[in-house]
């Protein structure tokens, strides 16, 4: 395994041969690559190809996951420090209207990099402690790196800064969007799970018509979501006063819920029909109701198979929440679609850069709150 | 004192359990043995409701079953299962509090029960108390199973092939265990097996099932001596019968006067490990120790040849 993830090196030692950084006149021009040495200068560049000459030769060398990570974590660092020292060089005598971003090789360094360092933490075999822990240390990480300025002149922080106030308007509505969704989902689709395990007949049709919900693209669903939530807006009294609309976020909300159910209810009913006959039948045989079953027996002996769909919805969620700008939804995507219909790369990269880290983050600590389960399988 | 009155059970106009009338009296051990499909467990299921049956009634001290909510009855029944249903993720501590718990005693008293009862199974509390189920062996979860079961001091005990997950060593002991529990606490206890021997070994009477029938219930000692049918001497294996019966009697009652060369034999032998102790030593006369250890007399090979015989037995 070592040997194959060591391949990875050789395509991360000839990223430093590809354009580090691009340069555009304005933000919508086209780009003109800038190596390296142009990037970082004659001495800067010296130093980058030392320091990943070295680190590749300690990669190459070093097994213990530990010191591959205390490899792989500064060698991240350093690429990102590098390109916002570079764009602040390639600033310093531009126009003021000239952007700088990252280039291919910058992109390709940093997948491979990241690769590495995550197959480090792999092999280290952290327990769901470390692992929200290690979760809590890169979030900690990104916010200290934006926070401190190095990237200021990064192109996708100067759309940053431009609309900085939309930016957070934005995340907030894309929040509520994934998340709100899937806490409705939860609330309705846990209770449907049990109540379809213990009545294996509704089984079939219940997850049948979810699943066919499921193949809907979701374009398509939000604009067969228009005319009936339009007709509920104009007809029920208080539907639009609670923001019910036929487009906007009422749409896309029910839309994801949707597109939530259908795992959370099916996991739901493969965690409950999970739990061992033996287990049940000493829980009937000493005496707990159904209810007390419920909550002290199967509930948490199916909770690790939940929360590894509450982990797959979330994730979705985050995004196809993106999607729901498309009919002004808001979230990330207003960015994301913003920028294609510009042509300005950077602010696609605003939209999309938080949706991915978020869906990780998230992603990681629900992984990590499944192991601390009771009833995470030892 | 349970009661089975002419109770049935039919699943889809079959009979499981077919007609069985059966007293146990209080504070014995009943073996319910037979082959599988022989409605052995669904007889012991009605007893806690887990089965209800189609007619009939089961009466605990009188009391119709039926009449007891389900949920209660069962939290005053002890249950023991083959694969001991533990649940998987409570420490081996909280198991064993299950019932207590429900029944709302208080923390302290929980605790110590606990702590009393894993003492009784030799459990040790504060290692194996705090252990998940899958970090215990199988005769470590066993042992939890049972103390689950007593917990709250039922007065009967129900137990479905309990020692049939249990290698040989460990079910003799587990079994041994079983017999001195249930005589220090009194408990009634029916346990239900597919082994003659344990059966045997276990039964103050022994209850043979064939088809959801009982076709004999008697003490151990009588099944041996006359089986009732040609399904219950099969159970019992024809060949085996004599040393059966001489497992079931202690060689004490067989002692004379005297004394003999050798090692002793220990006070609770069988007339079966006499009759193996001389075989193995080449000895025709064993001393034999009363309960404080000191010999009592000696046993003499014909005598334990001739009380192997049906009709020296007890009955």
């Amino acid at each position: 395994m070592r040997g194959r993830i060591s391949i990875l090196l050789v395509p991360l030692a000839a990223s430093a041969l590809l354009p580090f950084a691009v340069f555009r006149a304005n933000r919508i021009a086209a780009g003109e690559p800038r190596s390296l040495i142009e990037t970082l200068g004659t001495a800067g560049a010296s130093a980058a190809l030392l320091a990943l000459g070295l680190a590749i030769a300690a990669l190459m060398v070093i097994r213990q996951p530990l010191w591959r990570l205390g490899v792989a974590v500064p060698l991240l660092v350093s690429l990102v420090l590098a390109m916002g020292w570079g764009a602040a060089r390639l600033g310093a005598d531009a126009p003021t209207a000239a952007r700088i971003g990252p280039g291919a090789g910058f992109w390709i360094a940093l997948t491979l990099a990241g690769l590495l360092l995550i197959d480090a933490l792999a092999r280290l075999r952290p327990g769901p402690a470390a692992r929200l822990g290690f979760a809590a240390g890169a979030v900690a990480l990104v916010w200290l790196l934006l926070g401190s300025g190095v990237l200021a002149e990064l192109s996708v922080m100067e759309e940053y800064r431009s609309r900085s106030a939309a930016f957070w308007r934005e995340g907030g509505r894309h929040l509520w969007l994934a998340f709100g969704s899937f806490g409705v989902a939860m609330a309705a689709g846990v209770p449907l799970g049990i109540a379809l395990a213990r009545a294996p007949r509704l089984r079939q049709p219940v997850l049948g018509a979810l699943t066919a919900v499921q193949t809907i693209p979701s374009i398509a669903l939000f604009g067969m979501l228009i005319l009936p939530l339009g007709w509920v807006a104009a007809n029920l009294p208080g539907a639009a006063a609670l923001g019910i609309r036929g487009i906007g976020m009422a749409p896309a909300f029910v839309a994801l819920l949707l597109y939530s159910l259908l795992p959370i209810v099916a996991n739901t009913v493969a965690g409950l029909t999970g739990v061992p006959r033996s287990v049940t039948e000493a829980a009937d045989g000493m005496g707990l109701t159904r209810r007390e079953r419920l909550w002290r027996v199967d509930i948490p002996l199916a909770a690790p198979v939940i929360v590894a769909a509450a982990r797959i919805v979330l994730v979705q969620n985050i995004g196809m929440a993106t999607v729901g700008a498309l009919i002004g939804a808001g979230g990330f995507g207003t960015f994301v679609f913003q920028g294609i219909g510009q042509t300005a790369t950077d602010l696609i990269l605003l939209g999309a850069l938080p949706t991915v880290a978020l869906a990780f983050v998230t992603s990681a600590v629900l992984d990590a709150a499944a192991g601390l389960l009771p009833g995470a399988a030892p | 004192m349970i009661e089975f009155q002419s109770v049935s059970k039919l699943y889809d106009g079959l009979a499981a359990v077919d007609d069985v009338s059966l007293t146990l009296e209080r504070g014995t051990l009943t073996a319910v043995v037979g082959t599988s499909g022989s409605g052995k467990s669904t007889l012991l299921r009605m007893v806690n409701r887990l089965v209800e049956p189609t007619s009939g009634r089961v009466l605990i001290d009188g009391a119709d079953t039926a009449s007891v909510p389900p949920a209660q009855l069962r939290r005053r029944i002890g249950y023991v299962i083959q694969d001991t249903g533990l649940f998987p993720h409570w420490s081996a501590a909280r198991n064993i509090a299950t019932v207590p718990e429900l029944l709302g005693w208080p923390k302290a008293q929980i605790r110590a029960r606990v702590r009393e009862l894993m003492e009784v199974l030799q459990l040790d509390p504060d290692a194996i108390g705090p252990r998940r189920p899958h970090e215990l062996s199988g005769g470590q979860a066993q042992r939890v199973g049972v103390a689950r079961a007593l917990a709250a001091r039922p007065a009967l005990l129900l137990m479905d092939e309990p020692f049939g997950a249990l290698d040989p060593v460990i079910r003799g002991q587990a079994q041994a265990d079983l017999r001195r529990v249930q005589r220090q606490l009194g408990t009634t206890v029916i346990l239900v097996t597919h082994d003659m021997a344990e059966a045997i070994r276990l039964g103050d009477r022994i209850a043979v099932m064939r088809e959801g029938r009982i076709e004999q219930f008697a003490a151990p000692a009588e099944i041996i001596a006359a089986p009732a049918t040609p399904f219950v001497a099969d159970l019992l294996g024809e060949g085996d019968r004599a040393f059966r019966l001489m497992s079931l009697r202690p060689a004490r009652e067989i002692a004379e006067p005297g004394a003999a060369e050798g090692p002793m034999l220990p006070a609770g032998s069988s007339l079966a490990e006499a009759l193996a102790e001389m075989i193995w030593t080449g000895r025709d006369r064993l001393p034999i120790a009363g309960p404080d250890g000191r010999a009592v007399g000696v046993v003499r090979r014909d005598a334990v040849i001739r009380a192997g015989r049906p009709e020296a037995g007890p009955e």
